[in-house]
């Protein structure tokens, strides 16, 4: 549950708008630190690892049908900062292809520079307490423990979305009135167009003896409607929490291949921040066991 | 999801909107995600499906492989909406939102190439992050070949078949961690090349203009009217009940719109 596949259009304005206020605030500061650690530095780093990504996301793992995401190691080799960079690139190119809305393009940029921080925290940590020859477990740990937060964060943000003061409904069409009328009838131009009422019932909205009884009536259902419509969190977290499992097995068992692969053919390439201030000869490719 | 697809399609297409500025294809996008967001009934979210399809025909764009791209989220979308959804409308809306926004993107990405809609990001983001966006681009395309050189190897010389998955799985994770040693060597040889161009900061991008004027209008023209019927449909509901209409009329659109663009081959 790398990032949120919710459509644009169902969460509140609110929740998403706040996504991309935190998310300009995050970006300002990581593009204030990725300036301090070398502009002509960070700006290939970042493109480099978003693009590789993005191919890894684009790209199904045979037979199993199911994309990868690389954010733990993505984060591991980015840092924190460029980091976010680099999450607000893959969701906005992703969200560009039609892989996640555009609306929720800030609350994903959220999701993922959480899932690399986290990801660059653990892994680091991990290996500075194990040793790099443990970087299979301690990957696939990472993976597992980073995965299993963000997913409940992302529940966290539909719970936000779904609760009662933030409860959407579907509007114009009531399921249980669900009705078909003809246009020809002269119902149209008579009904809400040219001054008639809401609901084209004049009759049934005379001033007579039931008419506060019918308003009552009719506002007790518009809050029946409204609640019964609105997202259903638990259910939601049951799903997500039944698959999810699923995937962050598959994710940390591929995040602990790839840089099982990593540290065998460089191996003290994780044993380094890649983002650490350069000197003047330094070069990612350098390290030991490098070409 | 090819993303290199997408690129072939708005670098070498020539459709109408080809010829349309970006800035207004941008406004038209924003004008159809407006709706998209706006829209509270299935039928009229429907109907600008069905509509928007008929355009993508008539102007030929290639309205397979955007379909393919644009149901890809309905998946996603169908997941979210069996568990969150209290209905089966509302469940339909959430998979019509989803397939509608993107079809919306996806038309703007497949007649529109990478760079000039990042330009305008580009303006109102950080530098960094602007260049960073423009860096991706070009190293997405270099990566992509790569993989599909490298998955091209492993399947000749270890077999990527699905009677060993186990075996095709190792290897195909072993073709990500040499892919992911390469795009560090890719960004260290840009950086070699940015030293040695006394890169400073900040890419730009020349922004293109329109071709054909006439694009333009009928681009923002045609997204204002779909916002204008999403608009009246929430906020007048004494016409809850014809919004069949709209459906019907996306159906006609989307029929008509195939004629066009058959008859145009």
């Amino acid at each position: 549950m790398s990032h949120i596949h919710i459509p644009d259009g169902v969460l509140p304005w609110w929740l998403w708008v706040t996504g991309w206020v935190a998310t300009a605030l995050l970006l300002g500061m990581a593009s204030r630190m990725a300036t301090r650690t070398g502009t002509r530095r960070a700006v290939p780093l970042v493109g480099a690892i978003s693009a590789l990504v993005l191919v890894a996301m684009s790209t199904e793992i045979v037979p199993i049908a199911y994309h990868v995401n690389l954010t733990v190691i993505a984060g591991a080799l980015l840092g924190p900062w460029l980091g976010a960079i680099s999450a607000f690139i893959v969701v906005l190119v992703l969200a560009l292809v039609g892989h996640g809305g555009i609306t929720v393009v800030g609350l994903n940029t959220l999701m993922i520079a959480t899932e690399m921080a986290l990801g660059w925290a653990l892994v680091h940590g991990g290996l500075r307490l194990l040793g790099s020859r443990r970087i299979r477990p301690v990957a696939a740990a990472s993976t597992i423990v980073t995965l299993a937060i963000t997913t409940t964060m992302l529940v966290g943000i539909v719970a936000l979305a779904g609760s009662g003061a933030t409860a959407r409904h579907t509007g114009a069409l009531d399921v249980e009135t669900l009705e078909f009328r003809n246009p020809f009838s002269g119902d149209l131009i008579n009904v809400g167009l040219l001054g008639g009422d809401d609901h084209g019932h004049d009759d049934e909205h005379e001033a007579d003896a039931g008419h506060d009884d019918e308003h009552a009536a009719e506002a007790g259902h518009d809050d029946e409607h409204e609640e019964g419509s609105a997202l259903s969190v638990s259910r939601f977290a049951a799903v997500v929490y039944t698959l999810g499992p699923i995937g962050w097995i598959l994710e940390a068992l591929v995040t602990a291949g790839v840089l099982g692969y990593v540290v065998r053919v460089r191996p003290s390439l994780m044993l380094r921040s890649v983002n650490a201030p350069p000197s003047a000869s330094a070069r990612v490719g350098d390290e030991h066991g490098g070409r | 999801m090819d993303i290199t697809a997408v690129d072939r399609s708005a670098i070498s297409g020539d459709t109408l909107l080809h010829r349309a500025a970006p800035s207004s294809k941008l406004v038209a996008t924003t004008l159809l995600l407006a709706a998209v967001v706006s829209v509270n009934d299935p039928l009229v979210a429907a109907g600008l499906t069905l509509s928007l399809t008929g355009a993508a025909a008539a102007v030929r764009l290639p309205v397979r492989q955007m379909l393919t791209l644009a149901l890809y989220p309905a998946v996603f979308a169908l997941v979210f909406a069996f568990a969150a959804a209290a209905n089966v409308p509302l469940g339909a809306l959430v998979v019509l939102k989803a397939v509608t926004a993107a079809l919306a993107v996806v038309t703007l990405m497949f007649s529109t190439p990478y760079p000039q809609v990042f330009a305008p990001i580009q303006r109102v983001t950080p530098r960094v992050v602007g260049d960073a966006l423009l860096m991706t681009y070009r190293s997405l395309f270099i990566l992509a070949d790569k993989f599909s050189d490298l998955s091209r190897a492993i399947r000749l010389r270890a077999g990527l078949s699905k009677r060993q998955p186990v075996r095709a799985a190792a290897a195909t994770v072993r073709a990500m961690g040499g892919l992911l040693l390469y795009s560090l060597d890719l960004s260290q040889r840009e950086y070699d090349i940015l030293y040695l161009r006394g890169y400073e900061g900040g890419f730009r991008v020349a922004t293109r203009r329109s071709a054909d004027r006439s694009a333009d209008m009928a681009a923002l023209a045609y997204s204002a009217v779909l916002l204008g019927v999403v608009a009246a449909f929430r906020w007048i509901p004494g016409l809850a009940g014809y919004a069949w209409l709209v459906t019907l009329a996306g159906a006609v659109d989307l029929a008509t719109g195939a004629l066009i663009g058959r008859r145009r081959r």
